[in-house]
């Protein structure tokens, strides 16, 4: 056990875990962000997936002792409103269903749009298929990434 | 091969041209319920949406497994010293020290309260393993790591004994159960060995395999198990059937039904994994009784392959006889199947299929199951209906082909009106329709019928159907409304929403029914509290809920009277209750006189009340034995393939669907697109291999299990056609969370025919069944 320092959401946090605890569980049940899931803890469905200065990366990778002095942002961080452009769209397209995949799908995307403002459905593709949706969500949420990308611009203007 | 003539849209037997569109659309209004978006949708994304291993229990502990790795055998000793003396644990479980759980619950069919069993044992209660991967110790420590630690520590020694692995393993063992449920499984009509005789007749023999397949929602099984002293416990469990998870822990530790509580007001997915009561959940509850604290148990991926049912692997030979102009003269369906040896879980892929698809004089319908030492299998999306229809819509195809005739066309020659065992008319039966509004939207006329015939520049293109199918369930459930005097009301029942939309649905029935405006409605679920709610399977929910919900209006409505027609002040005063009715949103009146009535707030407000409660009582639904209610669509796919690395791509599905009346759009298809992805999966990538040394699965973990991911997912273009089926309900639904599977892999297998000119038989289609 250790005590590590991190912030999250902008706030600065201090815990006390195990040095190979992934950052995931400390998330969810160190600091009770459960919007943050675990679904497979090898890093291929995407479901823990935050952002680490606008880039998405999987929580279940990080274990505490790399996580120590970083800041993380994670879906209840992007509001707790649902007015993040990612969240709108997101809601707009009616892309949820049992809504357990959709945290780390929206943060997956915000990572895309970060690196390309006007995705290509190949960008998209080859950047949201590595989560896994097993409600099969796909279609919506191509759509839900392009009005994202546009409200973004909207809001840039 | 001989030039087949190009397809053009069949003018098949009973063919009737579809409505014109402005009627089409005036009936199709009454069918389809408004697109509301969903109602949890902003919990959904600000992960505000509490899942059941979320809830924050103070001083709760962690429950951690120990599996077996010999797929049969005894325990001859454990060894737990080292594991109890390690950092932080509280409590090692064996069959050694777990003390015995109570009893069972007597089982019964359908839709009742009993609660899902299938694996049929209690666990830690004796030395007998069954298969690889149970569940021979439980470790129970105050941190997670620990109890995982602690659990690498157990030793366990065993005497092996010779396992059933294979059908052939087990092939004396072999069943034909008589029936499945209430469902006969073992049909025949007709003389189909004559048929299949009949040198005049064209023949098609072909054998088709499905593998095991694992659910896999991305919310793994978990459970988190809280005593009040010894008498009371509550669980916070993801499951399908809070009020079957209650009355199983009730039996299994002897308590009153009251003082056991399951909560889940969400769940990431289940697809049927999350129905039954696995064995984690009494483990957690048997955990948390003897360590004396709360313990959260999380069911690992890698034991969501072993612990929570897949869909067992299935080899199905289909025998069809066809006249040269398409009329099926005899159907032979004869399925093989396993279940384990701790549990009677069939797949039933003949009699769901073969047993009501098509009109045929002569139908056989065989079903052997073999118990081999593999965990217990369980119902996954469409059970039967899935593989069944792979099958038997492959078989069709290699029929069509064989005849020359158009896919559609044979279909369409081979309509059932009626239903082809039972004999009564289908009910809002409009498959027809389903299969020429798909061909439409499709372009189906435009279709090459000659393999390797279509091209997108090095592509092959192949345009494949097939049927779906599933049957209208119905069980009981009841529900309790408040309606208070500011017009807003809330209504509750013991359902789930697994990510099918159940919250909206329910809120736009209740709405509907009770005569609120959506807004005004809040619909509650999940919680055993509530009035009894039936397992969340078999497409049930949204009927049965409703009907419910229905019955408890009327209830409403009927309390409501009774106060008016007491009070001097209301234009109902002295009226009959029996001649009142809602007349309109918010108000009841007379039913032939619409000019006395009196809406529900002003009533409330002189009878002095804030609210009024009332509940509806659980029924057993009422069956109509004159009719026969199944829903009904049509796939129309296309794939692309590279000939020299044959991956194949499906680049466009449509999916018309014929399900009675559809609640909530939105809802609707996507449960529709859902079935359809998870399909795609069936048939090009999902796949869970077993060692045949040791039974246990190789695949488990989603690296190696192939879930469609975006990149495998076209555009889907779902749309409905029928009329609500209010012969079988007041609501007119028959459900939809499982026909857009159904079908769909064969369509895929069709398509991909047709691109390559290559069938292949076993699921799933990989490159290397191509090259």
């Amino acid at each position: 056990m250790s005590e590590i320092g991190l912030t999250v959401n902008a706030r600065k946090r201090v815990v006390n875990v195990d040095d190979d605890m992934p950052l995931v569980w400390i998330l969810r049940d160190t600091l009770a962000l459960t919007g943050t899931k675990f679904g497979c803890g090898v890093g291929v469905c995407g479901s823990c997936t935050v952002l680490e200065n606008g880039k998405a990366v999987r929580s279940c990778q990080i274990p505490a002792s790399e996580a120590k002095e970083r800041a993380f942002v994670t879906i209840e961080g992007l509001s707790l409103d649902a007015s993040h452009p990612c969240q709108r769209a997101w809601l707009e397209e009616d892309v949820a269903q049992c809504g357990f995949c959709q945290p780390g799908m929206i943060l997956t995307a915000c990572g895309l749009l970060r690196d390309h403002p006007n995705p290509t459905d190949e960008e998209i593709n080859t950047v949201m298929s590595d989560s896994v949706c097993r409600c099969g969500t796909y279609p919506r949420m191509r759509k839900a990434i392009r009005r994202a990308a546009a409200l973004l611009r909207e809001q840039k203007r | 091969m001989a030039k087949i003539p190009s397809g053009k849209l069949p003018d098949g037997a009973g063919w009737q041209p579809a409505l014109p569109k402005a009627e089409r659309d005036t009936v199709m209004s009454a069918t389809i319920g408004p697109a509301r978006s969903r109602v949890d949708g902003r919990l959904k994304v600000t992960g505000a949406a509490k899942y059941s291993v979320e809830f924050e229990v103070p001083e709760c502990a962690y429950g951690w497994t120990v599996e077996s790795n010999i797929a049969k055998g005894k325990i001859t000793a454990i060894d737990a010293k080292a594991a109890q003396g390690a950092p932080g644990v509280l409590a090692v479980l064996t069959h050694l020290n777990t003390p015995k759980f109570k009893s069972a619950p007597k089982k019964e069919g359908g839709g009742g309260g009993s609660g899902i069993r299938n694996e049929e044992r209690f666990p830690l209660n004796d030395d007998e393993v069954h298969y690889a991967g149970q569940y021979v110790a439980l470790v129970v420590a105050k941190t997670i790591e620990q109890a995982r630690h602690a659990a690498s520590l157990v030793l366990v020694s065993y005497a092996p004994e010779e396992p059933l692995l294979t059908m052939e393993a087990a092939e004396h063992k072999a069943e034909k159960p008589k029936k499945n449920n209430d469902e006969h499984v073992q049909i025949k009509k007709g003389d189909v060995e004559a048929a299949l005789k009949d040198a005049s007749l064209v023949k098609i023999e072909q054998t088709y395999i499905t593998p095991t397949e694992t659910h896999n929602p991305i919310e793994m099984s978990g459970t988190i198990a809280v005593w009040e002293g010894d008498q009371k416990l509550t669980l916070y469990d993801a499951t399908q059937f809070v009020k079957g998870v209650q009355n199983i822990l009730a039996h299994a530790f002897g308590l009153e039904l009251e003082n056991v509580r399951i909560i889940c007001p969400f769940v990431g997915g289940a697809f049927g994994c999350k129905g039954a009561v696995w064995m984690h959940v009494l483990l957690a509850a048997m955990g948390a009784k003897v360590a004396g604290v709360p313990v959260k148990m999380h069911v690992t991926r890698r034991n969501m392959f072993v612990g929570a049912g897949h869909r067992t692997p299935t080899r199905q030979t289909l025998s069809l006889a066809a006249t040269r102009d398409g009329k099926l003269q005899a159907i032979q369906h004869v399925s093989e199947t396993l279940t384990s040896t701790v549990g009677q879980f069939t797949e039933s892929c003949g009699a769901r299929s073969t047993g009501v698809m098509y009109e045929s004089p002569a139908i056989r319908v065989e079903e052997t199951v073999f118990p081999v030492n593999v965990s217990t299998p369980t119902f996954m999306r469409a059970p039967g209906e899935c593989p069944g229809t792979y099958a038997l819509e492959c078989a069709l195809d290699e029929l069509a082909i064989a005849l020359k005739i158009d896919p559609v066309a044979l279909r369409l020659a081979n309509h059932a009106d009626n239903h082809p065992i039972k004999n009564v008319p289908f009910s809002a039966k409009h498959l027809k329709e389903a299969y020429q509004l798909g061909a439409e939207k499709f372009g189906w006329a435009k279709r090459n019928p000659e393999p390797r015939s279509m091209r997108d520049g090095d592509l092959l293109v192949g345009w494949g159907m097939a049927t779906a199918t599933y049957p209208a369930h119905k069980m009981s459930a009841a529900a309790k409304v408040q309606l208070r005097a500011n017009n807003t009301a809330t209504v509750q029942c013991a359902t789930h929403d697994l990510g099918t939309g159940a919250y909206t649905a329910f809120t736009q029935i209740s709405s509907e029914q009770l005569g609120l405006p959506f807004e005004n409605i809040t619909f509650e679920l999940g919680k055993s509290d509530f009035p009894f709610g039936p397992v969340a399977g078999g497409s049930n929910s949204t009927g049965t809920v409703g009907t419910a919900i229905h019955e408890v209006a009327g209830l409403l409505h009927k309390a409501l009277a009774e106060l008016a027609v007491k009070d001097s002040k209301s234009p109902l005063f002295n009226l009959k209750t029996d001649d009142i009715a809602m007349v309109a949103p918010g108000r009841i009146g007379l039913k032939n006189d619409t000019t006395k009535s009196d809406a529900y707030a002003d009533i409330l407000k002189r009878a002095g009340k804030d609210s009024l409660e009332v509940q509806s009582e659980q029924k057993p639904p009422e069956e109509n034995k004159k009719l026969a209610f199944q829903s009904w669509g049509a796939h129309f796919c296309e794939v692309k393939i590279d000939p020299l690395l044959p991956r194949v791509q499906v680049t466009r599905v449509v999916s018309v669907m014929n399900c009675g009346r559809i609640v909530s759009a939105k809802t609707a298809r996507s449960q529709i697109m859902g079935g359809v992805v998870m399909g795609i999966g069936m048939a090009l990538t999902e796949e869970t291999s077993y060692d045949p040394g040791t039974g246990l699965p190789v695949t488990r973990n989603l690296a190696d299990y192939h879930v469609p991911t975006n990149a495998d997912v076209p555009e889907i273009d779902v749309a409905f056609v029928g009329e609500p089926d209010f012969a079988f309900n007041p609501i007119g639904a028959r459900g939809m969370g499982e026909i857009g599977i159904t079908g769909i892999a064969a369509a895929i297998a069709n398509a991909v025919y047709h691109a390559t000119g290559k069938r292949i038989r076993d699921l799933p289609i990989t490159q290397d069944k191509l090259i």
